[in-house]
């Protein structure tokens, strides 16, 4: 099948964000055609050009979110009033509650998809003094926040920018049903919530292309995170209103949505995700890198610690260090090694100096003997150092691997210490609890006694060590392998289409509809192959949840009726009582 | 999996269960004669101060309250309970007590002497910790997102007797929300810089006037060839200078431009230099030669970009404070107007004085002050509008006056063709009646002031201004 891959900032690009998984996805499904329809995120992330694509990515779209084009268009009349009623509505249910805001926030949306679609010219409307006021007034409306109603001018300003700027894809040219747009592909699969999902969105409600939403990272919460202090709090509160009813409209209209662990499970479920569509499809990683480390038998270093990821504040080094300083005062000989280089920006660079400071106060420099040079128990190393050339040296390193960050997404340091079978302590944050499940310790964040505690516990204890090592691997080898990752989405992108095949309608050469291309039966739910099968086997032998029994009799009739009706219509094609599909194809190739 | 199992007996491990986030099912800490002991306790103990003095509590075994141990590994439903228990099992001796603030560590009605502060009201000490993120936070979520990003889990959510950190927000939010009422925090609006401007954006915007000057003073000293040969250089670097002036400071376009802009500018300024001569010259039967410049307008008018940029930039600063200040779109608009009047009266004050200043030092006297003033007043008018995101209306008019002043030109001369006389009767009354300046302040003078109507009515709108907040 033909598979839409909407991505934003992320596949195909150098840079993206969630390459690595789309490009295992598109690798891994190699019977299945990929159409890529990627929003780029900046000028510099489209310089950097994109990553090699395998032969069974088809055609990549392109564009760009950071600039708006000004398409030149100068609404009529008419047009006007259509945009006035239909942003009026938008911005009625961003401030507005309850459910009946979801449904305004759709008509919204989609009427300013039909009008695009149409004339064009929304980019130039979003930024006029009609869209302003008409968001002033419904922030001025009885029922809004208290925060929006205290919204001023340059507050409306900002939210009308920013939404312009996450409506961008409405006004892009992917909506077409000829080859290349998204009308012609099977299914949509967003790579993410938000801006990404707004094309599969759009590709539903004009052509019924069932949609699927893979979120690892939730786009709302993400949004929260990312204004809080960037902008004011009446703006926050609008654009908190338009995150939220968007996502709320993605998960309505998704036919299935596979969060990347229960952490975004729980966020969408909150923001009005429909359980029974929620699967979980754990992100696979490759795990043939430490394959090596995690099978061989010899026993790792037993008085070593390894802490491996990208410095930054958020991992709390400090408290490793201090828990490490606990551990020293019982077991003078264990060392620490932390391998990593420093996360961009200037913030991790000066943690990482901090951290060192902090290391070299604590623990003195110590040498086996009095002529011996000495060096820190404590050492920061970096990948591809002689000591460790590769990733999975780091883990092959220790005994016992220890992640102690305070805040933590899905904790890929910890998923490959458990490919490299080895032990780990990690602290109780995001989604660690889960990816662990039992085969390593927990200790709360923040809590450096604890994290000396379970350390000292391990580092004592060589079988439980080996057992723990052991289970992990074997776990993470069940759950977090790109093998999982693909079998799931396989099966979940079959599901979808047998549940939501896109009907279109018969074309001829020159694009005209040809009406009665399709037999009527197309659209009977349940078997129709043959109709004095069909007769024979009654409604019995239909599969569960297709219709009741009363309506399986009426559609066996109506198909046989109109398998009749189209195969006298062919001319008396001499098989074309036994198949109705081929007295389409038969008709259609006569004409 | 089964060597996993089988712990040794006696060890800790065999002691302790997950902890899923369940309901306490003692009273632990919570019952009424616990609360009687607790009371005294003060709030203020739940800052970070005495965090050292949590860890050196925190080592006795079962210290936490009920739930509070965060050990347990063992997640729902993740199909291998067999591991969970000896997984959660160590780190419990250390783990009972938390970090500050998060729970009181007092277990039922003992308060041992070293265990830490308790507080009544354990939520109210988290909302004292994120007292920021709950006073600025607008729904629940945010209050949600920003917990999880310090670290707070369902489990941490359930020492708070919460089933996950999404109530616990929505407590939260609801009590923070609670608590503004009875005290409305107002932020004041937060001081206004205006749109960016290049370091020394008045020294570029003071280069057309000088080279300009240099122009003049060049023409003076020349004659015949040289002079034309000046004329011609002259003019080409004042297109430069003021060309460079404006991309380098508060009247430069980001957004749209026409093209056909420079051009009517460009005429415009020629029919300032040449034009009025031309047209006396005609009039009285010539042209016979070369006729008279008038250099002093021009140079005015070069002189008064500095001016010109000085008010188009405290038109943009003002307007972006008036933005950050206003409740409503009318109140911006009534607040606009006088200062888009105010600021266009500045400006042809000051170009009147200079254009009084060059008549008099160039000798040509006070007579090209009024088509002088009339031009530059469309020019900066068609200038603002461009840059304020409406290149069209400025450019039909200076179009129009382009059209306008050729038109005169061209019919003056056309009277001269036998029979058709009445073409130059309009420009020869006007003439007749006020001079040769009159065509051009007809013109560029109808041109400005539909255009200034137009301005009213655009920059005043806040959409006119959203650059400022972008």
């Amino acid at each position: 099948m033909r598979i839409g891959l909407l991505t934003e900032g992320g596949y195909p690009y150098v840079t993206g964000e969630a390459r690595l998984w789309c490009d295992r996805l598109v690798r891994g499904l190699d019977r299945h055609e990929f159409d890529i329809f990627a929003l780029s995120r900046s000028a510099h992330q489209e310089e950097q050009g994109w990553i090699q694509l395998p032969p069974q990515v088809h055609r990549v779209r392109t564009a760009p979110l950071w600039t708006a084009e000004d398409d030149g268009v100068v609404y009529g009349r008419r047009a006007r009033r259509r945009f006035a009623a239909h942003w009026g509505e938008l911005a009625a249910a961003v401030c507005a509650e309850g459910g009946e805001a979801a449904d305004r926030f759709a008509s919204g949306l989609y009427g300013l998809a039909d009008l695009e679609r149409e004339e064009g010219g929304l980019a130039v409307a979003l930024r006029s003094e009609a869209a302003v006021d008409a968001l002033e007034k419904a922030c001025r409306a009885p029922g809004a926040p208290r925060a929006a109603r205290e919204a001023r001018v340059a507050d409306l300003l900002t939210v009308t920018g920013l939404i312009e700027r996450t409506l961008r894809p409405l006004s892009l040219d992917w909506y077409e049903e000829v080859e290349g747009g998204l009308g012609a592909v099977d299914l949509c699969h967003a790579a993410s919530g938000g801006a990404a999902a707004l094309p599969g969105l759009l590709a539903k409600h004009f052509f019924g292309v069932p949609l699927l939403v893979t979120e690892y990272g939730v786009q709302l919460r993400a949004h929260y995170l990312g204004a809080a202090g960037a902008l004011s709090a009446p703006a926050r509160a609008l654009l908190a209103g338009f995150h939220g009813r968007l996502a709320e409209e993605v998960y309505r209209q998704a036919a299935l949505i596979t969060p990347g662990n229960t952490h975004a499970r729980r966020w969408q479920e909150r923001c009005g995700a429909d359980k029974a569509k929620l699967r979980t499809v754990y992100p696979g990683m490759d795990s043939s890198r430490f394959a090596e480390i995690g099978e061989s038998a010899e026993p790792a270093d037993p008085d070593t610690l390894v802490w491996v990821g990208r410095i930054e504040p958020s991992k709390d080094l400090i408290a490793l260090l201090h828990a490490f300083a606990e551990i020293r005062k019982e077991e003078p000989k264990v060392r620490l090694r932390i391998v990593g280089a420093p996360a961009e920006g200037a913030e991790a660079a000066t943690y990482l100096a901090h951290c060192k400071a902090l290391a070299a106060q604590l623990f003195p420099d110590e040498a086996e003997g009095v002529h011996a040079v000495g060096d820190n128990p404590v050492s920061f190393e970096e990948i591809g150092s002689p000591e460790v050339p590769e990733l999975a040296d780091a883990y092959g390193a220790g005994g016992v691997v220890v992640l102690s960050s305070v805040v933590e997404g899905f904790p890929i340091s910890l998923v490959e210490a458990m490919f490299c079978g080895r032990a780990t302590v990690s602290t109780d944050v995001g989604a660690v609890v889960e990816v662990i499940g039992g085969t390593g310790l927990v200790v709360p964040p923040r809590n450096p006694r604890a994290l000396a505690d379970a350390c000292l516990a391990l580092l004592r204890d060589p079988e439980r060590r080996d057992r723990l090592g052991a289970a992990a691997r074997a776990r993470a080898l069940e759950l977090f392998t790109v093998d999982q990752n693909i079998a799931a989405f396989r099966s979940i992108y079959l599901e979808i289409v047998s549940h939501h095949p896109v009907r279109r309608d018969a074309l001829d050469e020159s694009g005209e509809p040809q009406p009665f291309a399709n037999p009527a039966e197309v659209y009977v739910p349940g078997r129709w192959t043959a109709p004095g099968a069909e007769e024979r086997s009654g409604a019995g032998e239909r599969p569960a949840g297709s219709g009741p029994a009363w309506a399986a009799a009426g559609a066996a009739r109506t198909a046989t009726g109109a398998a009749v009706d189209v195969a006298a219509a062919a001319d008396g094609d001499a098989g074309a009582e036994d198949e109705p599909v081929g007295v389409g194809a038969a008709g259609e190739g006569e004409r | 999996m089964s060597d996993i199992r089988t712990t040794p007996p006696g060890s800790a491990e065999e002691t302790v269960v997950p902890d899923a986030p369940t309901t306490p099912e003692s009273p632990g800490s919570w019952d009424t004669r616990s609360e009687e002991v607790l009371a005294e306790a003060a709030l203020t103990a739940a800052s970070d101060a005495d965090a050292a003095a949590d860890l050196r509590g925190a080592g006795t075994p079962g210290a936490g309250a009920p739930g509070a141990g965060t050990s347990g590994a063992a997640s729902p439903g993740d199909g291998s309970p067999g591991v969970a228990a000896p997984a959660g099992a160590a780190p419990r001796s250390g783990a009972g007590a938390s970090r500050a603030g998060d729970v009181p560590a007092v277990k039922g009605k003992t308060r041992k002497p070293g265990a830490r502060r308790g507080a009544v009201d354990p939520v109210k000490a988290l909302m004292h910790r994120h007292r920021e993120l709950c006073e600025e936070a607008v729904d629940p979520l945010e209050i949600a997102a920003g917990l999880e990003a310090h670290g707070v889990t369902d489990r941490t959510a359930a020492r708070f007797r919460h089933r996950d950190v999404f109530s616990l927000a929505e407590e939260m939010y609801a009590r923070a929300s609670r608590d503004e009422e009875t005290a409305p925090v107002l932020a004041p609006p937060a001081p206004v810089a205006g749109p960016q401007v290049p370091v020394g954006w008045a020294a570029f915007a003071m280069l057309p006037g000088a080279v300009c000057a240099m122009a003049v003073a060049g023409l003076d000293l020349t004659s015949g060839t040289a002079k034309l040969v000046a004329g011609l250089l002259g003019a080409l670097a004042v297109g430069i200078a003021l060309k460079v002036a404006l991309r380098q400071g508060p009247l430069r376009v980001y957004g749209r431009q026409v093209p056909a802009t420079r051009m009517w500018t460009g005429i415009l300024l020629t029919y300032a230099l040449l034009g009025e001569g031309l047209l006396d010259a005609i009039l009285s039967g010539g042209p016979d030669g070369p006729w008279a410049l008038h250099t002093a307008p021009v140079l005015g008018l070069a002189l008064a970009v500095a001016p010109a940029a000085w008010c188009a930039r405290v038109f943009a600063v003002q307007s972006a404070r008036t933005l950050a200040a206003s409740r409503g779109l009318d109140d911006f608009a009534a607040a606009v107007r006088p200062l888009l009047g105010g600021v266009f009266a500045v400006f042809l004050a000051v170009l009147t004085g200079l254009l009084l200043a060059t008549g008099a030092v160039l000798g040509e006297g006070t007579r090209g002050i009024g088509p002088a003033l009339a031009l530059g007043a469309l020019l900066l008018l068609a200038r603002l509008l461009e840059v304020h995101g409406f290149p069209d209306a400025g450019a039909l008019l200076l179009g129009a006056a382009c059209a306008g002043e050729t038109l005169a030109l061209a019919t003056a001369l056309g009277g001269r063709l036998p029979g058709f006389g009445f073409l130059s009767a309009p420009v020869d009354s006007v003439v007749a009646a006020w001079g040769p300046g009159a065509v051009p302040v007809l013109v560029c003078g109808g041109a400005a002031v539909v255009l200034l109507a137009h301005s009213m009515r655009r920059l005043t709108r806040a959409s006119a201004h959203a650059e400022a907040v972008r």
